[in-house]
């Protein structure tokens, strides 16, 4: 028989077993123990017929308030224990984060190919488009249009590297190994109408033994521009924009007169020293580092590829990208960028 | 060039300090290689004289010398040099000295004999190369004086690089003259006044030039009753500064003017000239001379010589004969100041291989109207320095005057060129500071500039522009940048599609390399290649610097293996490294080589070493095939398929060759054992590619394809065919049969092993079908299925296997 007594009795009993419920199918178990189909409070209902009708609303009443506390202790309760799930999951899986992470196999750009893709993009954003020609020359290109004049020691044996001749007619023109990228401005020179903005970068021989300061290959760059107008002023500007942008805002440069067959005025270019910003040091020693050469294209060579010196002009420069890449990461040795060890060039 | 300060100050005043004169010197176009600070290390040597040398008595090889240096005791000094005797006054390093070469001086005892300081040889101070003894002092010096002031060398000398075409520079008046250009000051130039005899020069020689136009110019001074012995101390001192070897008073004033004017001399004992007669004639066959080297030499047509009446006596313009050459006995001399056609004294000097001091004026063109002042300059220092009378006047052989070069320049071409705003008046100043006579062509602002003949180089306007700009200063010069519409930057399709290929490789994993566009034809021989196969066409060079790189590449491959080899070498087993180069071929009877871009690619090891998660895997063929399918994908290459590939390169089994349509592109595959043997390499897996027809074939530009709207159903089958039949086959068959639902089907399986019978493998292929209209229903997409495994069933013998 159902009682107010029994069913306070009966609530403690069922409150115990769910605070004693450790995890969540525990208190499933308790659940249905209690508030299931075939459970104590259904059977304690199933009674409430057999009491008098006044008594029976009373019990009723206090037979579902104690159904309504139990659900919301097991509800509570249940969300007690499936945090503590959720905590022991988290606990669980909880991995080293300390191991290595998972990654693909990785590739490194030669260093020198990055230099020389830093090198056009910068000109390539001032407007000039990439040229480029083939290694083995005729000495006409290479020297003769630029004009060299034929006793130069330039194109001397000990300094050039010449193709043997092998038909039965021989070509009237030497065969070489280009010295410089140069004969790409001329072969473009001769296909085309100014204006003219171009940058050629390459590799190019010259008869060195490898040694830490030579390599009978190496790579240039070289810039081109004609046009009407075109003045040494420009040229000027043009340099001091790429150097700003290839080694930094502060960077200065400092032009030097010099001697080359191609170009009038001419000269050699100097950055100011990134290490003591120009005030002399053990990289530099004056402050100043020479990386490249100008100047003014000679009215020979304009004229030699059929244009009119009078109407227009224009400027040519070069530069050696392995001294580049040398002055940049500091590589004590130019056979280390032919040697392609894995861990040199890995590095960059 | 080597410049004394001292000396250049002699023609001009400047208040610059060392730095600012260098980098003046260097703004203007005269590059400053070195400065030399002379004294430094010298300050505890001073004048001694020799009062005793006696043997040592425990040394055969040492000498005790007692030596005064201008102090109350002489000093005692153990010394092992031979040439020394009392009298002789010579460097002494003092106890405390520490010399240029690093050696400290200091009290020592030598075989039991006190010796309290150094004598020291030229080396040791680092003047000379001379370390064959004791430096002897001339006599004049003062005993107890600091050697460097004594010596003059408390002074700074300058190296300057003097490009070849600036001949007047090899002077201490031209280097003064640029010193007057970049200040202003004024260039004192020495006045010459020959005392003369009463003898006439003409009676006592005879000159001919035969050959005009090899020697344009030939004058000569005659002095007789010379006495020949040493320089004074001062004159010494100069050369040496100036990097020459003092020999006696007549050799050293021809060497100190040449070095003073830029005009080499060169002084014969008149005696030994027959009948007194220079012929300045080009050399017949057969004749030779003996050089002041001492070496005798063959002469040809080609060459210009000075002769007597009988035999040449000098190389024109390179060097003096032995036989001519002046001795401590001669008494008259004929000095010899000429000017030289520049090619010529060039092609003799290298022929000879005698690059003299000479040479190396005369064949970048010396001052043809320079030639009697320094012929006057020197007679005159000879009467002052080593006695004689000159005979009166200048035997001067010169028909045909070279005169001064007339250019036109234009203000506005100046400023055009340059992009400055020069006015007339700063230009025609900067002109005149370099000696250059302008006068302005009346009603215009253009100048006609007369260029004296020391300036061989300026020929035409463009020669003087640069003047101005560079005495202007470049750094003077406005930046600006070119304002044109003709700038039009970018990558053609060509360089795009490499970069996008490169960069595939690099994020496939595979690293750039750069080698030499040259081999050694011997590695070619490592690779098995047959004769008369393509990879032989080598193009061959003339002058190679050794047999390791004597040919131009005909395959990537050589080069490829050895930087495998390399790494491998160096404890890097795994390296994938990719390169791309041009290669290079001799057609038969084509006389300009081919040359051609290829990509070359080379697989050994593993990706990655052995980690955490996962264990290293060596890289197979497959690896290999994959990076190829990369590139193509890439560049959107279609139409490609494989073949066997034959080449004793490459394994038979694992390679093969890549063709778009018809066209072969290049191979691949693992390398043949016998090449792995050649080159001692583990296994590896090369390619080569060819680059242009890659990039013939590379899309343009893509067009979206349409996302799928419609779900897929996916299937899964697995199928038991002959381990003989290729996998190309069944997806040849699948795909064929399964159109046009099937949208795609990949194998996702290959088993072999427990389970499958022997000559039999398990091909499990994953096939997605999808109508593109309408979603696919069940019955159809089973049927699809059905028909694909009946029809492989039909054409292969493939059993179902799920
Ligand atoms: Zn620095």
């Amino acid at each position: 028989m159902a009682s107010k007594a029994e069913l306070d009795n009966f609530y403690e009993q069922a409150k115990g077993a769910v605070e004693s419920a450790s995890d969540l199918r525990a208190l499933d178990q308790v659940r249905v123990e209690f508030l299931g189909k075939k459970g104590q409070i259904t059977s304690v209902l199933k009674t409430l017929g057999q009491l008098p009708a006044d008594e029976r609303k009373l019990v009723g009443q206090a037979a579902n308030e104690v159904r309504r506390r139990l659900e919301g202790a097991i509800s509570a309760k249940q969300t007690e224990l499936s945090r503590a799930d959720v905590e022991e999951r988290l606990a669980t899986e909880a991995v080293d984060i300390t191991l290595p992470g998972r990654r693909t196999a990785h590739g490194s750009q030669h260093l020198i190919s990055q230099v020389i893709k830093e090198i056009t993009g910068i000109f390539i954003g001032l407007g000039y488009r990439v040229a480029e020609g083939p290694e083995v020359e005729i000495d006409y290109f290479n020297f003769k249009a630029l004009n060299q004049p034929p006793d130069h020691p330039a194109r001397s044996l000990q300094d050039t590297f010449y193709i043997k001749k092998e038909s039965v007619h021989p070509a009237d023109d030497d065969i070489l190994l280009r010295t410089h990228t140069s004969p790409v401005q001329i072969r473009v020179m001769k296909e085309q109408e100014p204006p003219v903005y171009i940058i050629a970068p390459g590799k190019a021989f010259r008869r060195d033994v490898p040694d830490p300061s030579h390599l009978p290959m190496f790579h240039q760059v070289e810039g081109l521009a004609v046009d009407e107008g075109i003045t040494f002023g420009d040229l000027k500007g043009t340099l001091e924009a790429f150097t700003k942008q290839m080694f930094g805002k502060k960077r200065k440069i400092r032009l030097r007169p010099h001697f080359f067959p191609f170009t009038e005025p001419s000269a050699e270019v100097d950055v100011s020293c990134a290490v003591c910003d120009g005030k002399g040091c053990r990289l530099c020693g004056s402050g100043w580092l020479e990386i490249l050469g100008a100047g003014m294209v000679d009215p020979n060579v304009l004229m030699e590829v059929g244009y009119d010196p009078e109407k227009v002009s224009g400027f040519a420069f070069g530069m050696g990208v392995e001294r580049i890449a040398l002055l940049m990461h500091g590589v004590p040795d130019l056979r280390m960028f032919i040697e392609n060890d894995m861990r040199f060039v890995k590095q960059f | 060039m080597l410049v004394p300060l001292s000396w250049l100050k002699e023609y001009i005043d400047f208040e610059l300090s060392v730095d600012e004169l260098v980098d003046q010197l260097n703004l203007s176009g005269t590059a400053v290689e070195s400065v030399r600070f002379m004294g430094k290390g010298l300050d505890y040597v001073r004048i001694g004289q020799l009062l005793e040398v006696e043997p040592h008595p425990d040394a055969d090889k040492l000498s005790v010398t007692k030596v005064d240096i201008g102090q109350a005791e002489p000093l005692q000094i153990v010394c092992g040099a031979k040439n020394i005797k009392p009298g002789d006054k010579v460097p002494v390093a003092l106890v405390g000295a520490t010399l240029p070469n690093g050696i400290e001086i200091k009290a020592a005892k030598l075989r039991g004999v006190t010796s309290r300081g150094m004598l020291c040889s030229q080396i040791e101070l680092r003047l000379g190369t001379d370390a064959a003894g004791i430096y002897i002092l001339p006599e004049d010096v003062e005993v107890g004086a600091l050697f460097t002031e004594a010596l003059g060398l408390d002074d700074v000398v300058v190296d300057l690089e003097i490009t070849p075409n600036r001949p007047d520079c090899l002077a201490m008046i031209g280097v003064a003259r640029e010193v007057r250009a970049i200040t202003g000051n004024e260039l004192r130039k020495p006045a010459v006044s020959v005392k003369e005899g009463t003898g006439k020069a003409e009676d006592a020689a005879t000159i001919v030039i035969d050959d005009l136009e090899l020697c344009p110019r030939y004058a000569a001074r005659i002095i007789k009753g010379v006495k020949v012995g040493p320089s004074p101390a001062w004159m010494e001192q100069r050369l040496q500064k100036a990097g020459m070897r003092p020999i006696n008073n007549i050799v050293d004033i021809t060497n100190l003017v040449m070095l003073e004017t830029g005009q080499p001399l060169h002084a014969f004992d008149l005696k030994t000239l027959k009948e007194g007669k220079i012929i300045v004639r080009r050399a017949k066959p057969g004749e030779k001379i003996t050089t002041l080297d001492g070496v005798e030499r063959e002469l040809d047509r080609n060459m210009l010589v000075i002769a007597d009446s009988d035999v040449p006596v000098a190389l024109a313009g390179v060097m003096g004969g032995a036989e001519t050459e002046v001795t401590d006995a001669t008494v008259d001399i004929l000095l010899e100041s000429a000017y030289f056609e520049p090619d010529s004294i060039m092609r003799t000097a290298r022929k000879m291989g005698l690059l003299s001091e000479a040479s190396a004026r005369f064949e970048k063109g010396v001052d043809p109207n320079g030639a009697v002042y320094a012929a006057d300059r020197a007679a005159q220092l000879i009467a002052e320095y080593a006695g004689g009378e000159v005979l009166a006047g200048v035997i001067d052989v010169y028909p045909e005057k070279i005169e001064p070069r007339t250019l036109q320049l234009r203000t506005d071409r100046v400023n055009g060129i340059l992009g400055t705003t020069l006015s007339l008046p700063e230009i025609t100043d900067i002109l005149e500071k370099l000696e250059l006579k302008v006068s302005v062509i009346d009603g215009t602002d253009n100048m006609s500039v007369s260029v004296p003949t020391f300036r061989p180089d300026l020929e035409r306007e463009i020669d003087l522009i640069e003047e101005v700009a560079r005495i202007f200063g470049y750094n003077n010069i406005e930046s600006t940048l070119p304002e044109s519409s003709g700038k039009q930057g970018g990558l053609s399709h060509r360089q795009k599609t490499v970069e996008s290929i490169k960069a595939r490789l690099l994020a496939s994993g595979l690293s750039e390399i750069i080698t030499y566009s040259l081999i050694d034809p011997r590695e070619v021989d490592k690779l098995q290649v047959p004769e008369g196969d393509p990879l032989r066409w080598f193009v061959k060079l003339m002058n190679p610097l050794s047999e390791e790189l004597s040919v131009l590449r005909t395959t990537l491959l050589v080069n490829l293996l050895k930087v495998l080899k390399y790494n491998v070498n160096r404890e890097q087993y795994d390296v994938q490294v990719f390169e791309v180069g041009h290669i290079f071929w001799h057609e038969n009877g084509k006389e300009m080589p081919d040359e051609e871009a290829m990509l070359g690619i080379a697989l050994t090891g593993a990706w990655q070493a052995d980690e955490w998660h996962e264990k290293a895997r060596n890289i197979d063929f497959f690896d290999l095939k994959g990076a190829v399918e990369a590139v193509l994908d890439e560049i959107g290459v279609t139409g490609w398929s494989l073949r066997q590939f034959a080449h004793p390169v490459l394994h038979p089994g694992k390679s093969a060759e890549l063709l778009i349509g018809d066209e072969p592109i290049g191979y691949f595959g693992e390398l043949h054992p016998d090449v792995l043997a050649a080159f001692d390499m583990p296994t590896a897996y090369v390619g080569e590619l060819n680059m242009d027809k890659l990039i013939d074939n590379a899309i343009v530009s893509r067009e979206l394809i349409e996302i799928p709207k419609h779900p897929a159903i996916t299937l899964d089958i697995a199928v038991l065919v002959a381990d003989t039949v290729a996998q190309e086959k069944l997806i040849e068959l699948i795909e064929a049969e399964g159109k046009p639902l099937l949208e795609q089907a990949k194998l996702f399986d290959l088993y072999t092993g427990k389970g499958v019978p022997d000559g039999k493998k398990s091909m499990a292929y994953t096939m997605v079908f999808r109508a593109s209209e309408r979603t696919l229903t069940d019955e159809e997409t089973l049927d699809a299925r059905d028909r694909i495994i009946a029809r492989l069933n039909k054409e292969l013998g493939a059993e179902i296997r799920m």
